[in-house]
């Protein structure tokens, strides 16, 4: 019997070990320790990415003083060039009726987010100033325009 | 195109679109200007694009640009030379075009998801020179300023396009009875960087849809589809705005009315049935959708603002009117007052714009405007001013004129 015991308190003792010595190369006993991770070994070369990027355009980003110096100017800037650059802003010559529907078809269309009315009023305010129509020749004095 | 890569598409237009954009304004100025070259002292920004030529900038973001009337010289457009539009962002390159998916559905009794593998593999491809152009073309010429992109005539190609025929694919999917319009879808992210909204969605009747020469490109002058002009597909409907011609092709939705997507309706791709004053909103009630482009002629050589060193003149270019032949090419050196007819060649087929030339002797030195007006198959010629006024400028189609200095 006692030979027995003598044999279960190795086979116990042994298996502790291998345990405590398991959990300690895991890492397990000293967690706010780094473990040596050996580096992965090399495998066949992965295929060529593709670039997602490859063709696009260059990325192109704008700056308040892009735009004319004026009252509203950057809250104009920001609200309009959260989705398109000034280039486009710069191209129009519009009434404020039209900038006001322009407002209306950036929202409608364009899913522009609503603004507040104050702001629209100030945005309105910057445009019509800044890019009213400056084409001039018949049309640009309509007798019927307003 | 699986889920999973339009998710990450999102995240990654948002960061470099929108998120950039406030960031870079907050920046001093530094890479903006080397981005595409810095403005010339005169005249527009030049686009500086890898296998793009210098085509004049009209909006960097979303990219828009038009070809300078004295680059659209070459009979048949080479792809550097063809101009950009775009409405939304430019979506991500696929890692395996063949497995790209086109989805075909609403009133057809076999709806479908075809790979653009099988497209190629099941339908019998075609090779037609097929113009494409901006339904805006043209909106600088009116007066007042009408809303939108300033094109001048440049908004416009004439490549060879490879593809398969709608007709074999909707045939293959069969049409309802009930099926009388199409709407497509791109994958472009919106301008905000949304994967999930339509950045646009046009459509065509049925019959335009099953016109022979509209296809679902997969080759461009015999090269695959760039990026920039809709990699892998798109959809190339000749003769109407171009903005029915989807690039990146996601989707066709066969309709049992007609389509009701982003830029069909309010004032967009749009003309007055009744004309109304320049300069004025305007009733979105008064105004039809513009289908055939309208006639237009363009001198290709010489370039505007020329010095001659010989009263002759050997001049060129190209003429083209939506679903219509050009019958007539005139030309003027004296505001109209007399004119000369050009010689014409016969288009390449259906829907290519068709080549005219002439030689003009000036009657002496100094400085001349030289006009040319196309006249279409059913008699339609070009007008003296921009006609037919709407908010957002389309079917502006005046005279082209070009000026010349003959010195001694």
């Amino acid at each position: 019997m006692s030979q027995l015991n003598v044999i279960h308190a190795a086979v116990i003792g042994l298996a502790a070990t291998f345990v405590v010595l398991a959990f300690d190369r895991a890492g397990e006993l000293r967690k706010d320790q780094y473990v040596y991770v050996p580096p992965a070994p090399k495998v066949a070369a992965a295929p060529a990415a593709v670039d997602p990027d490859k063709g696009k355009p260059p990325p192109h980003n704008d700056k308040v003083e892009d735009l004319p110096e004026g009252k509203n100017r950057e809250l104009t800037f920001y609200t309009c060039t959260a989705c398109h650059g000034v280039a486009l802003i710069k191209a129009q010559g519009l009434t404020r009726d039209l900038w006001d529907s322009t407002l209306d078809l950036m929202v409608e269309k364009h899913r522009m987010p609503p603004i507040k009315p104050e702001e629209r009023t100030e945005i309105l305010d910057y445009l019509a100033e800044q890019f009213p129509p400056r084409r001039k020749g018949r049309g640009s004095d309509n007798p019927f325009l307003k | 195109m699986p889920r999973s890569g339009t998710s990450k598409a999102s995240r990654r237009n948002v960061l470099k679109g929108v998120g950039m954009a406030t960031i870079g304004a907050s920046l001093p100025p530094v890479g903006s200007a080397l981005a595409q070259g810095a403005p010339a002292a005169k005249g527009p920004k030049l686009l500086d694009m890898e296998g793009k030529a210098k085509l004049a900038v009209l909006g960097d973001k979303p990219l828009v640009a038009e070809t300078q009337a004295e680059l659209l010289d070459d009979s048949v457009t080479p792809t550097a030379k063809l101009f950009i539009r775009n409405n939304g962002q430019v979506p991500d390159v696929t890692g395996d075009p063949k497995a790209w998916k086109v989805k075909i559905d609403g009133e057809v009794n076999t709806p479908m998801e075809i790979t653009v593998g099988d497209l190629m593999s099941k339908f019998p491809a075609v090779t037609y020179q097929l113009m494409l152009e901006c339904g805006g073309n043209g909106r600088s010429f009116f007066t007042p300023e009408a809303r939108g992109n300033q094109w001048t005539n440049g908004g416009a190609g004439c490549p060879m396009w490879t593809g398969v025929r709608l007709a074999d694919v909707l045939k293959a999917a069969g049409l309802k009875s009930s099926a009388v319009y199409i709407g497509s879808y791109g994958a472009d992210p919106t301008l905000a960087g949304d994967t999930d909204k339509p950045s646009i969605s046009r459509g065509v009747p049925i019959a335009k849809a099953m016109e022979e020469h509209t296809l679902i490109a997969f080759k461009l002058n015999g090269q695959d589809m760039p990026l920039i002009h809709g990699a892998p597909v798109r959809l190339v409907i000749p003769g109407w705005p171009a903005s029915v011609s989807t690039k990146w092709l996601k989707r066709i939705w066969v309709r049992d009315k007609e389509h009701d997507g982003p830029g069909m309706g309010g004032f967009s791709y749009r003309v007055p049935k009744k004309p109304i004053v320049p300069g004025s909103k305007g009733d979105e009630k008064d105004m039809a959708i513009l289908e055939s482009m309208p006639v237009r002629s363009v001198i290709t050589f010489p370039a505007d603002g020329t010095r001659l060193t010989s009263r002759k003149l050997d001049l060129r270019g190209h003429a083209w009117a939506g679903d219509f032949d050009i019958k007539t090419v005139d030309i003027s050196t004296d505001y109209g007052v007399t004119w000369k007819p050009a010689k014409v060649d016969a288009p390449a087929n259906k829907y290519a714009w068709q080549n005219f030339s002439a030689s003009i002797e000036l009657p002496t030195t100094g400085y001349y405007e030289v006009w040319a007006k196309a006249t279409d198959s059913k008699g339609v010629t070009q007008p003296f001013q921009a006609a037919n006024w709407n908010p957002q400028g389309y079917g502006a189609n005046p005279i082209n004129r070009i000026r010349v200095l003959v010195e001694s």
